[in-house]
């Protein structure tokens, strides 16, 4: 079937000269390829704000260039780059790579995927499958999240496929943070979302230019307002979130307003 | 003739007048010094974590800083009267023009343009020339002692406040605290500017505070007015009429490294008609120092002071300059470091978010005290006074003895900024 295609035609030329020079390629394409995913995280951490999630979401960019720049030149080292030639290659290589590594092909095509497509990048706080953290690294196969728990989560990039991939910041700085407040009814509601609209733009982590919003909805048991905004740093979510929920609700506690809470059972 | 020449005065302290704030535009600089300055940007953060020792500035020149003296005669601070006049001047221009037809005006300018200073001058007797009925005096509305109200206490605090006659606010950052009971006072006032129940007045306001107010009051057009930005011409002007005094000497500033001339400006030297003079080389200097300060006259002050020698010998000349008549008038010769030569403030490597909270907080209300900073910030008293030493050491900070009010420093004021840009902070316009 390999004679069919022509791929022993095109491998015949192969000397074992043009193999070390191949492999010497490989191997400086690969050290290029580990620096920059070593150093450059490194030095986006010192920068903080814009300029780290610029150079994050580079890494992979930088390693698509690579790997293409790679092949347009082990290529015609190893053989002659005709148009017979590397339709014997790639066809060859892609019977191998469908029969053998169905799945870990399925990957590496979907990670090329996710490099121009960028459903996500290192720096993006995303949720797949249940699991919700920040892109620390995108690799070949799989990229890597860290949970606000600090755990790190590999997942392939072909749940790319199938799979809802909820992004929260989509490349910026722009997180966008929500505290629930759950009342008991009959209070003036004017009041209460003027009242929670002061608490976002006096926190000091509060990015006063993106939309502040107060959002309320009447709930058989009572009413729930959504204070919506941004944090200046996507990495104090949580702290934001915390300081917009205590602040809250003890303003609303000196204003009289009384939570609802739902009676918990044991056992 | 009168009129003509408090004109000149005006030009002179005011370069470029008043002008609405939409239209204020960055001085320009040259792609080269831009990326020198985003290069440089990028390592001093780089650099953060692997020395310390640099916090303190350190002169790479050989000449020694001005003293006291030459820093009083080569660069001394400006005339706030004098600036008030102009402001009254220029805003005097605008209405008689019909681009100014608000009876509350506001004027924003960034921390450093001496706006506050200028306008605290309104209430002297002898300032300004009135902006519409010269036999107004202008009163000066001071904030209260505490600025903790609620709504209804806001109000009556306005409503004792005497809005009938011409008044004017020189610093609206000082009326607010970034807490929940701390913005009561200032949404009382915008209210009642909206319904145009104030009178005649002046609201001075810190660019930052200003931005702040304008996100959070989305829907108040105030149209404020602001100084216009120092271009390069606008701070060989202004650098030379601070020099001049009462018009007694001159300046003539050269560079230290290749002699090319800062000032006097070509311009002027070309009114003089002297073919010897025709032939001088001129430095990028005020153009370079314009873009670094973003037009903001304090901060290119500051700048211009630290980077001015002299040699000690001059300084007996200058005091004999002193002692002449006026008609003996006399060049002072003074020399300007390169400011790629120049080691200016550098942010120590911190707590980003805690430091930025407190670099933020005193930009925002224009200078706070440490019970203040405490409640807009959340940070406790302890590890605020451990940012506060740290950001003094590195000069980017200073303490009031008198007030015990922390500010940011004019010459910290271009690293302050772009760190709070890049740390992702909500910015001032200017």
């Amino acid at each position: 079937m390999f004679e069919d295609l022509g791929v022993k035609d095109a491998f015949a030329s192969i000397t074992g000269q043009a193999l070390l020079k191949a492999i010497l390629v490989v191997v400086i394409a690969s050290l290029i390829t580990v620096a920059v995913q070593k150093v450059l995280p490194r030095v986006a951490e010192k920068l903080g704000g814009k300029p780290r999630l610029y150079l994050l979401a580079s890494v992979p960019l930088l390693r698509l260039l690579i790997i293409f720049a790679t092949i347009v030149i082990v290529v015609p080292i190893l053989v002659e780059p005709s148009f017979e030639n590397m339709v014997a290659i790639f066809g060859a290589l892609a019977l191998a790579l469908g029969f053998a590594f169905k799945d870990y092909a399925n990957s590496l095509i979907a990670g090329i995927v996710t490099l121009y497509e960028m459903p996500y990048r290192p720096g993006d706080w995303i949720e797949v499958g249940g699991q919700y953290g920040e892109v620390r690294a995108i690799g070949t196969r799989a990229a890597e999240i860290v949970t606000p728990d600090d755990t790190v989560v590999i997942i392939p990039h072909n749940k790319l496929w199938n799979s809802l991939i909820a992004n929260g910041n989509d490349g910026t700085d722009n997180l966008m943070c929500v505290a629930d407040f759950h009342l008991e009814a009959n209070h003036d509601v004017g009041r209460v979302r003027e009242l929670l609209r002061d608490v976002a733009f006096t926190s000091p982590r509060t990015k006063t230019w993106q939309p502040v919003l107060v959002i309320v909805f009447n709930k058989p048991w009572g009413m729930h307002y959504r204070l919506k905004a941004y944090p200046f740093d996507p990495k104090e979510q949580f702290q934001f979130i915390s300081e917009l929920t205590a602040r809250g609700s003890a303003e609303l506690a000196r204003q009289g307003v009384k939570f609802v809470s739902v009676p918990v059972s044991v056992g | 003739m009168k009129d003509n020449t408090n004109d000149n005065k005006a030009a002179s302290c005011l370069p470029g007048g008043l002008m609405p704030a939409e239209q204020w535009t960055l001085p320009q600089t040259s792609v080269r010094r831009s990326l020198k300055d985003a290069i440089r940007h990028a390592l001093t953060q780089l650099q953060a974590g692997v020395s310390q020792a640099e916090e303190p500035f350190e002169s790479m020149d050989e000449l020694p800083e001005l003293s006291a003296a030459q820093q009083r005669r080569l660069a001394p601070e400006p005339d706030y009267a004098h600036q008030a006049e102009a402001i009254a001047c220029s805003l005097k221009q605008a209405r008689s023009s019909g681009s100014l037809s608000r009876e509350v005006v506001c004027l924003v300018a960034p921390p450093f343009s001496g706006m506050q200073q200028a306008l605290t001058r309104f209430s002297e007797p002898e300032q300004p020339g009135s902006i519409q009925s010269s036999d107004e005096t202008w009163r000066v509305i001071a904030p209260p002692e505490t600025l903790c109200f609620d709504d209804q206490e806001a109000s009556k605090w306005w409503d004792r406040q005497d809005l009938s006659r011409p008044w004017v606010i020189p610093e609206l950052a000082d009326f607010w605290l970034r807490s929940l009971s701390g913005l009561a006072l200032i949404r009382e006032l915008f209210r009642r500017i909206a319904n145009g129940d104030s009178g005649v007045g002046i609201v001075g306001c810190s660019s930052w505070c200003w931005r702040y107010w304008g996100h959070y009051l989305e829907n108040a057009q105030m149209s404020p007015w602001t100084p216009a930005p120092m271009d390069a011409d606008r701070l060989g002007a202004w650098f030379t009429y601070l020099a001049s005094g009462s018009g007694r000497s001159t300046i003539v500033a050269r560079m230290t490294g290749d002699g090319l001339y800062v000032l006097p400006l070509a311009e002027a030297d070309d009114a003089e008609n002297s073919k010897s003079r025709k032939k001088r080389k001129y430095s990028t200097f005020l153009r370079d120092l314009a873009a670094t300060s973003r037009g903001n006259p304090g901060v290119a002050l500051a700048i211009w002071q630290r980077s001015l020698r002299a040699r000690p010998d001059d300084d007996a000349k200058l005091e004999e300059t002193d002692d002449k008549t006026d008609k003996q008038s006399q060049a002072a010769d003074c020399w300007v470091v390169p400011l790629g030569r120049l080691s200016l403030p550098s942010m120590p490597q911190s707590k980003e978010s805690v430091t930025g909270f407190v670099l933020h907080g005193l930009l925002l209300h224009n200078g706070l005290d440490m019970a203040s900073l405490e409640a807009v910030t959340g940070v406790s008293t302890y590890e605020l006074s451990l940012v506060l030493s740290r950001l003094k050491r590195a000069e980017l900070v200073a303490c009031d003895p008198l007030d015990q009010r922390w500010q940011v420093t004019p010459i910290g004021y271009p690293t302050v900024r772009r760190h709070l840009q890049s740390w992702g902070f909500p910015l001032d316009q200017f």
